[in-house]
């Protein structure tokens, strides 16, 4: 096994697992798409990124935030659903993105590139996959109770608003490094399928949290095998594995 | 702030836009004390609690006794279809023992079987959601608590054993309680004090004073039979 190759692996299943943890909570804040909308407003970031031929991620980092830092103002300043500026916002960066973008690195921006991978790279992103998903972990129950009812979290003396901009915060990162991965147009995916099986078959939180963990790990584990086996891109394949498994969870069900 | 003080409001006012919700209300609660608010729909009355809460802002004074630590059962709770949330790790929430779990849902009527506590939430009816609210309110022993309508969608005999149960247990620990309701039954004759509310003060005092058919025409708009 070439060492490129198992950094892809390795890479790929920390995200995945990190990027399936978060899903769990995503889905239960009905926030399933916004994952995909972070995704695309990262582009601009991707494609310079691209362009200076450095790792998508560290582009599309600042990109992510500058995008959530404008969603947070616009909907101080303008009242409107912040499914409506998320909206605005990521097909601007797309917009923008696609002004720039060279045609040669589309793919690589829509659909992401496991296979250029370096040792730096790999520390990087391992580290803050597991730090993002101590910290995810850390204030896991106190994000279900305050999506179930805020006033019960903050009774219970939940500073509910510092809670979510750490959660944005980790929603950020986890794209950012899943873009790498699958790309812009698949991020969304990487976040919410693992998470969706992994509800099916849950009895109970802690199998739906580690649940779509493990899923979410195994599906970019799969992916990149299919992709070093068939020589077809590992983004597409991630989240095929990802959509079998759901399709595969639908059997077993929970009542 | 009186000793036996734990809650003291001062011209209470709140808004919501341009809307006063609450006007110019004032009251207190003592220790151990149980006070049943009552008003028609929109009075104020969840609105009040909340404010009390710290959950809504206000202009006027709200002083709490030093160490108050609050149980809260809300107007409105919906587990989220197919969240795969169980009965024990909702506890577990809270960080209490299990000793103060089963405490806490025998009390309520719901025995703590193994079985049950692995029951999905959303899979329960919402009375069952509702006995398990109040029975999550009362596990770590809070010396006072904020009850919104808690008997919101609970069968006859099991707001009966409810109420009957919360009236034993606030007679025996004596907790202070503050109970927003509709209902002017045997709670209300057991209340320490009535705070009859529409956006304003209507009536305070004793159930003698409050509950008379006279004032309950003027709280609800209509002729209420006691």
């Amino acid at each position: 096994m070439d060492l490129q190759f198992l950094y892809s692996l390795i890479v790929g299943v920390f995200i995945g697992g990190v990027a399936g943890y978060l899903g769990s909570l995503m889905i239960t804040k009905r926030m399933a798409l916004v994952g995909d909308a972070l995704g695309h407003a990262a582009l601009p970031g991707i494609a310079i990124a691209l362009i200076y031929g450095f790792n998508p991620s560290w582009g599309a980092i600042p990109a992510l935030f500058f995008g959530i830092l404008l969603i947070w103002f616009l909907e101080i300043h303008t009242k409107l659903p912040m499914e409506a500026l998320t909206g605005i916002v990521f097909t601007a960066s797309v917009a923008i993105a696609f002004l720039f973008l060279p045609e040669s690195e589309v793919s690589i921006a829509l659909i992401g590139d496991i296979s250029k991978i370096n040792l730096f790279d790999t520390i990087v992103s391992v580290t803050l996959s597991l730090i993002v998903f101590l910290i995810l972990k850390k204030i896991f129950s106190n994000m279900i109770l305050a999506s179930i009812s805020e006033d019960l979290a903050r009774v219970e003396h939940i500073n509910t608003k510092k809670h979510s901009f750490i959660y944005l915060v980790c929603i950020a990162i986890v794209v950012a490094l899943g873009i790498k991965v699958t790309g812009s147009l698949l991020m969304g995916a990487l976040v919410i399928t693992p998470a969706a099986a992994a509800r099916n078959m849950a009895s109970n939180l802690f199998q739906y949290s580690f649940g779509a963990l493990i899923i979410g790990a195994i599906s970019c584990l799969l992916g990149i095998l299919f992709f070093k086996a068939f020589s077809l891109p590992a983004g597409p394949l991630v989240i095929l594995s990802a959509s079998s498994i759901f399709l595969i969870s639908l059997f077993f069900k929970k009542r | 702030m009186e000793k036996d003080i734990i809650l003291k409001v001062e011209n209470l006012n709140v808004d919501f836009g341009e809307d006063r919700v609450i006007e110019d209300l004032s009251f207190d609660l003592k220790e151990k004390e149980l006070l049943v608010i009552l008003g028609p729909n929109g009075a104020g009355k969840s609105t009040l609690l909340k404010t009390l809460l710290g959950l809504i802002p206000y202009q006027g004074k709200i002083q709490w006794k030093n160490d108050v630590h609050i149980g809260y059962v809300p107007n409105e709770f919906v587990i989220p279809e197919g969240l795969p949330l169980n009965l024990k790790e909702f506890f577990q929430f809270k960080k209490d023992s299990p000793e103060k779990i089963f405490q806490a849902l025998e009390w309520v009527g719901i025995k703590a079987s193994e079985k049950n506590l692995e029951k999905r939430l959303y899979t329960f009816s919402s009375g069952q959601l509702r006995r398990t609210l109040i029975a999550w309110a009362m596990s770590d022993e809070p010396n006072i608590l904020f009850l919104d309508e808690p008997m919101l969608c609970i069968d006859i005999h099991g707001r009966e054993t409810i109420y009957d149960s919360l009236v034993k247990l606030w007679e025996e620990k004596k907790q202070s309680i503050i109970l927003v309701s509709h209902e002017i039954g045997e709670v209300c004759k057991k209340a320490d004090k009535i705070l009859a509310l529409d956006k304003r003060k209507l009536f305070y005092g004793s159930p003698e004073e409050v509950i008379t058919p006279q004032n309950l025409a003027k709280i609800y708009g209509s002729s209420i039979s006691l």
